[in-house]
């Protein structure tokens, strides 16, 4: 649950987001420009916080009045061992270690679901964090880090599976979906699609995490719809705007099925006039940007 | 003993006030004690501090044997004292036993030393043992009483559940008259398993509640309805025709809430498994926002600023409790949008929600709403008629947990209907199925 330290919104100083590279934190910040909010986005191109006296740049960036929002990871994509492990926490501990030494007005760490065990099928906040690979883990680790931040109101989110045009990963979503059926006019599912999931349109994630910023909230919440569709349903749903048909298989099953689903009481809570994107009318749009 | 016992009751709130005049009704002399002055003054002049069904009758037929007092030196005069404070819970369910042990020690100092003393709070095991003192006669017995049924409990009690130091030594002569002069059975047991007996009650009653509700949440998923499955349950004889299998919105109005914590707490700190315990706290919690998904889900994910209408504040029906009401809990989530609220008993309150008004009626109430959440099932709801809600409100959902309204006629009315344990799209079916209950 969070607890807003501005109960009615405010613009905040200046918003940092680290990893503003990405997908998420481009389109975060395309969000706040819009909402003519400062923002300052820093990707791995301006400091690389894995390296040695990235500390001492990050600094040079602080200001008091900064809500500084934490995206940078190395995503699975890039690698699920034990090296992107480390970097990860390489990069969280930089962070950590300067708002250790400039306190700033509010920290928003991007965090995941994948810090949830898969044995709990409907998850809410208050639900066990139990990891079952180093990328949860790393994420849980780091969100110990920042909320150990105590002069600083702290918001760790953790977002389900985000699907929009833009999404450089291509982890199994909508987004795969659609571009297996792009290419091969196919979509390839595992076993028929059985598993339940989550899937969140960019545009809301984004505007949550603007929401939080903008009522400098602290404590946790999950960035999920409530609304969870097996990814054959998905799959029919990604196949249904292409103009012609798509085919769509399955594989034989390797793994046992496991299903998502989130209680999102406690967004519905925080910001009761938040609407989300129906996932037809998002992977719709996805489709149109991206197709575009 | 030449006549009947003189019975005392210190603590006058709800169930204080209930059992004494319920003492009075079966014929005994009883005093009523509170320390505040202004609390005696209303009793006294009659204003009852609790809504239920018939107290106030019962109390107008048996006022002459009942009288109220400030004084404990009154108490003196008392051969059989009850210590029947409501003990105050936090959010948790975690009881305040502070004033019932300054009642405690209260009455230690005023009753005669032939008096018997005897605790009808809810205590955790262990308390009332540690409390026994040389040269004092004390007994702890399980209150059963239900808010909106407390007159029912309290004059036609199934059982008296005892707690005695010895449990093989016949009860003192006056306690002994007073219960027998209810009709039923007496149990006696020693401290710790009576004070377990209630929280045993409450954990039986809960788990079927949470059962319940969450095979009723599979239904509103699947197409099943729950309430055709429930009188399959209740023909079981290992189920029965009063187990607690109506689904709700969670467990409130603090007793269960606070027998679960204690028996949580005690499990813990014992090392035994009450995860199931925790699991019945996590269901409720969860159960209680059901009607805020239901907002959300039918209403606001449609409809910008819609004007809600609510009917009920209080935590059930026949009572004016709003402790962890799920009414109180959805306002506090819809604090942006406008509400109308109508209760029969309970007046909302400003600091409740910023944008609140009170209707002088239910059908005024429901004039020009984009939505009608039912959230208190009072009698009064349940005799609405579907089309004259229809006629008033201007959107056509009517979120309706409890099925005060029958489904089909809302339907005819062109309202849709949400219920619990039945979803949004269940098949309408008119009329009720024949059941030949001979047969089953």
């Amino acid at each position: 649950m969070l607890t807003h330290h501005a109960v009615e919104p405010v613009s905040p100083g200046r918003v940092v987001i680290l990893g503003g590279r990405g997908f998420v934190g481009k389109k975060l910040a395309e969000h706040l420009a819009g909402e003519c909010v400062p923002v300052r986005s820093i990707g791995r191109d301006a400091i690389d916080l894995a390296a040695h006296g990235s500390e001492e740049k990050l600094l040079e960036e602080l200001q008091p009045n900064d809500a500084v929002v934490i995206l940078a990871a190395l995503t699975p994509d890039k690698g699920r061992g034990v090296p992107a492990f480390l970097a990860n926490l390489k990069m969280g501990s930089c962070v950590h270690a300067a708002l250790e030494r400039r306190r700033v007005a509010h920290v928003v760490y991007v965090s995941s679901d994948a810090v949830y065990p898969f044995r709990t099928a409907l998850i809410d906040e208050a639900s066990y964090a139990e990891p079952t690979d180093l990328y949860g883990a790393m994420h849980l680790a780091r969100e110990i880090m920042f909320r150990q931040a105590t002069e600083m109101p702290v918001a760790i989110l953790r977002p389900t599976l985000i699907y929009g045009a833009g999404d450089t990963h291509n982890s199994y979503g909508p987004n795969r979906l659609r571009r297996m059926a792009r290419k091969d006019r196919r979509i390839v599912l595992f076993g028929a699609g059985e598993e339940t999931r989550d899937h969140i349109y960019i545009d809301d994630a984004v505007a949550l995490i603007a929401l939080v910023i903008r009522h400098r909230s602290s404590g946790m919440l999950n960035l999920a719809t409530g609304h969870s569709v097996s990814f054959a349903a998905l799959g029919e749903m990604v196949a249904r705007e292409f103009p012609t048909p798509i085919e769509i298989t399955g594989t034989p099953r390797q793994n046992a099925i496991t299903h998502r689903a989130f209680d999102v009481t406690a967004i519905h809570r925080a910001f009761p006039k938040f609407v989300f994107t129906p996932l037809d009318k998002g992977l719709a749009r996805a489709h149109r940007e991206e197709m575009a | 003993m030449s006549g009947l016992p003189r019975v005392g009751y210190v603590g006058l709130t709800h169930l204080g006030v209930c059992s004494a005049i319920a003492a009075a009704s079966k014929g005994f002399e009883t005093i009523g004690f509170a320390p505040d002055p202004a609390a005696v003054a209303g009793l006294e002049a009659g204003r009852l501090p609790v809504v239920e069904p018939g107290l106030e009758q019962l109390l107008s037929a048996h006022r002459a044997r009942v009288s109220f007092t400030s004084e404990p030196s009154r108490l003196a005069s008392c051969d059989l004292i009850y210590v029947a404070p409501d003990v105050p819970t936090d959010d948790r369910g975690n009881s305040d036993l502070s004033p019932l042990t300054e009642l405690l020690d209260l009455t230690f100092a005023h009753a005669r030393p032939a008096a018997t003393i005897v605790i009808l709070s809810q205590v955790p095991p262990g308390f009332t043992r540690a409390r026994q003192r040389p040269g004092i006669r004390l007994f702890y017995q399980v209150e059963t009483l239900i808010f909106g049924r407390a007159v029912e409990r309290a004059t036609r009690p199934e059982r008296f559940i005892v707690g005695c130091d010895d449990p093989t030594r016949p009860l003192p002569e006056a306690f002994a008259r007073f219960l027998q002069a209810f009709g039923c059975p007496v149990l006696p047991m020693r401290f710790e398993s009576a004070e377990l007996t209630k929280i045993a009650i409450n954990c039986c009653l809960v788990a079927s509640v949470a059962t319940a509700n969450t095979l009723a949440e599979i239904c509103e998923k699947t197409g099943a309805d729950w309430s055709e499955i429930v009188p399959a349950l209740r023909l079981d004889a290992r189920i029965g025709p009063y187990a607690y299998i109506a689904p709700g919105l969670g467990i409130a109005g603090g007793n269960l809430e606070r027998d679960l914590e204690t028996v949580a707490q005690l499990g813990e700190a014992l090392g035994t498994d009450v995860r199931v315990v925790r699991a019945w706290q996590r269901n409720s919690r969860y159960r209680r926002e059901w009607l805020l998904r239901a907002v959300h889900e039918h209403v606001l994910a449609t409809r910008n600023d819609p004007k809600l209408v609510m009917l009920g504040l209080a935590y059930k029906e026949n009572t004016h409790s709003t402790k962890n009401s799920p009414a109180l809990a959805l306002l506090d989530a819809l604090k942006p949008f406008a509400v109308t609220v109508y209760d029969p008993v309970v007046a909302p309150r400003s600091e409740w929600h910023p944008r609140l008004s009170r209707a002088v009626d239910v059908l005024t109430a429901c004039e020009g709403g984009d939505a009608l959440i039912i959230s208190t099932p009072w009698l009064q709801f349940k005799q609405l008629r579907p089309s004259d809600i229809a006629a008033r409100l201007r959107g056509r959902v009517v979120i309706d947990p409890f099925a005060c309204l029958d489904r089909a006629k809302c339907a005819a009315a062109g309202l849709s209907h949400v219920t619990l344990g039945l979803g949004a799209h269940g098949l309408v079916i008119r009329g009720k199925p024949h059941v030949d209950a001979s047969r089953c």
